[in-house]
């Protein structure tokens, strides 16, 4: 896939193309907001690593931007600053996910599966971990071996395979995934999830628990 | 030591020292003026009493063969120079300047013509007497003489009056004066009050409207400054926000290649100091972001990034999801108890003391211990506390942690020691309160941070 990398370190760049290059896509580079304004309104990408803190404009502008032109590019934000404001005025303009600089290789290359992800068809099977899901069909494969799911264990795999690497609360769950049926107690989340983990056994051991908050997908060497 | 330090200037003091100064003055001006004139007003009055005996006298002043003498009976000159309260004398010289009648030891008059009067101050036995001097057309001289005290009790009796009178006028100026300088300083009072209940934070401008125009130009000038500061604020506050990417972007850079490095096949030693120059790599960038930290605690917060009603609750989640996953690769169970906790504060600085607190319990919690993240309200007062089952800090230590860049010596770990002070910056400037035990008797520690008081809000649950 066509990426477009959009950082203004030279260091960080490279070691962001070579990242991406080995996982298989084309990537373009660009140094400034304004050269990256320009190949985004003339060339195709599917997604852009866009780093906030540009010499010439704010990726906040370029993100803005982007958006208003309609165009539904996966965008992945690195930012150096911490400021929760910051990460939320992001993802309200528009952006997919955010990285907080700095950031391990294997955490920023399953961010950037995880976004395409979801952008994705849900025809193609996904491979994670030894383990294959097939989203048409709803149904999860472990070494030959097809496991049954109900809707809400279903529902609980999606959201977590479209979120490694995030810590996913109780409530976040409740309201994303039991909405249309009546409200569950934190207790009742923890029965579906925890019947999860024992039906896609090895690779239920990733979904690690957060005592006395919710759950994440452990992105692990995957 | 020299203590001398300059006194501090009052208005109102100096405005008194002045008034009190000029109306002594004044007082005394009116009582020197209000002599003479009391003396002269006496003298005038008296001196007519006087003039009269000498004048009887004189007309019975008969010359003949044996020599002048008066023609008065002893009863009648005796009434002459009676007074209640005065000693009056009298003496009758001949044109040869002998003496006729009277008392001896009188001086003789100065000259003047004859057939006029004199008033003249002299002495009589050593004390002050007035003296009525008379010359006939024969140039027989009669000397009635008083002495003073009725005139002096005249002239203190008006003086006393007076004096009185101009006192109390200036006592009511000054009264008045002190009154109306009090009040005139009272916008001053309102300045300084306005002052004392700004916060460190606060720098928006003071309000110009309705301040007389002696005050305004202060107020004017305040602004100013007050103006200077916000600029300086923003300027420095862009600053941190620059020197943060610029030296974390490059770190961040560093980093991946050495994690590329990683994937490669590497002989073991050299894998080996890969690995140290990518901890130190880690270490860097995390005191980079306590050192910015340290100094966005301590400036003076942005204009509009002012305190705001914020749950403990909310910013522990957030920093939840942020330490997780370091948390599973340390094989440490990090574990949430939050309950709802409204406080006034800077989000960005309370995320930052989770942060620090999160950060200092993984790192000295050894694997399979518990580190426990907790918010809640405790009688009435917000509190965030963690807590881990490390291997504590003794209590002797534990005000010694909270400075910046101590280490316990011989704690093993990569600590920069500054996570506590960066904590206790924070704490301190939200006005809350921090406390290390102990989680029980035998280790781990607890590091609870108590704020001042709970919001209660319309529109938020509590």
């Amino acid at each position: 896939m066509r990426a477009l990398v959009v950082e203004d370190d030279a260091l960080l760049a490279e070691g962001l193309t070579t990242v991406l290059s080995r996982a298989g896509h084309t990537v373009v580079r660009a140094t400034t907001g304004k050269h990256a304004d320009v190949l985004l309104v003339n060339e195709e990408f599917e997604f852009v690593v866009l780093d906030i803190g540009l010499p010439d404009f704010d990726g906040f502008e370029l993100l803005r931007r982007l958006r208003q032109r309609r165009s539904t590019t996966s965008v992945l934000i690195l930012t150096a600053r911490d400021a929760v404001e910051d990460r939320v005025h992001g993802l309200d303009l528009g952006a997919d996910d955010y990285l907080t600089k700095p950031f391990s290789v294997t955490e920023f290359e399953a961010r950037v599966r995880a976004m395409l992800r979801r952008g994705v068809a849900p025809a193609t099977p996904w491979s994670v971990a030894g383990m294959t899901v097939d989203i048409a069909g709803k149904r999860v494969r472990i070494d030959e071996r097809t496991i049954d799911l109900t809707p809400r264990e279903w529902a609980l795999l999606e959201l977590f395979l479209t979120h490694p690497g995030r810590v996913i609360s109780k409530d976040h769950i409740a309201e994303s995934i039991f909405t249309f049926d009546d409200q569950l107690s934190p207790n009742a989340i923890e029965v579906h999830v925890s019947r999860l983990r024992t039906k896609i056994e090895p690779v239920g051991s990733r979904l690690r628990t957060v005592r006395g908050f919710g759950y994440l997908w452990d992105v692990g060497d995957e | 030591m020299n203590d001398a330090a300059p006194k501090p200037t009052s208005i109102r003091r100096r405005l008194l020292i002045f008034l009190i100064g000029s109306a002594a003055l004044m007082v005394s001006c009116a009582a020197i003026v209000t002599y003479w004139v009391a003396l002269h007003l006496a003298n005038s009055a008296y001196d007519r009493a006087l003039l009269d005996p000498a004048l009887d006298i004189a007309d019975n002043v008969r010359l003949d063969k044996v020599g002048a003498h008066i023609d008065l009976p002893e009863k009648a000159l005796e009434a002459l120079t009676y007074d209640q309260v005065d000693k009056v004398i009298f003496q009758v010289r001949s044109r040869e300047n002998a003496i006729i009648d009277g008392v001896p030891d009188l001086p003789p008059a100065p000259d003047f013509d004859p057939g006029q009067h004199l008033f003249f101050n002299g002495s009589y036995h050593g004390e002050k007497v007035r003296v009525a001097a008379l010359r006939s057309a024969s140039g027989i001289v009669v000397q009635v003489a008083e002495t003073l005290h009725k005139r002096n009790r005249l002239v203190g009796e008006i003086l006393i009056a007076e004096l009185v009178a101009t006192a109390l006028v200036a006592l009511g100026s000054i009264a008045l004066a002190w009154f109306g300088v009090t009040r005139g300083l009272l916008p001053f009072e309102h300045l300084r009050r306005e002052l004392l209940t700004r916060t460190p934070s606060d720098l928006r401008s003071l309000t110009e409207t309705p301040s007389p125009i002696e005050i305004a130009p202060l107020i004017i000038a305040f602004n100013q400054l007050l103006g200077h500061l916000r600029d300086a604020n923003t300027m420095q506050k862009r600053f941190l926000a620059n020197a943060a990417h610029q030296l974390r972007t490059p770190l961040a850079g560093l980093q991946m290649h050495l994690e590329l490095l990683f994937r490669r096949e590497l002989p073991t030693d050299v894998r080996t100091e890969l690995e140290r120059m990518h901890g130190a790599t880690v270490r860097a960038s995390r005191l980079a972001t306590q050192l910015l930290a340290l100094a966005n605690a301590e400036s003076a917060p942005q204009q509009g990034r002012e305190r705001e009603i914020v749950d403990l609750l909310t910013i522990a989640s957030a920093t939840a999801r942020d330490w997780a996953p370091r948390a599973f690769d340390l094989k440490i169970d990090l574990g949430f108890s939050l309950e709802h906790a409204v406080i006034l504060g800077e989000s960005v600085l309370l995320a930052e003391l989770v942060d620090n607190l999160i950060d200092n319990a993984l790192r000295y919690t050894p694997a399979g211990g518990r580190v426990t993240v907790a918010t809640g309200c405790d009688r009435d007062l917000p509190y965030l506390s963690v807590e881990d089952t490390g291997p504590g800090i003794p209590p002797a230590e534990r005000g010694k942690v909270l400075e910046r860049f101590y280490r316990i010596t011989g704690t093993p770990g990569e600590g920069s020691g500054l996570g506590l002070a960066i904590v206790r910056e924070i704490a301190e400037r939200h006005g809350a309160e921090l406390d290390i035990d102990a989680c029980n008797e035998h280790n781990g520690t607890r590091v609870r941070v108590t704020f001042p008081r709970k919001v209660r809000s319309e529109g938020l649950v509590v």
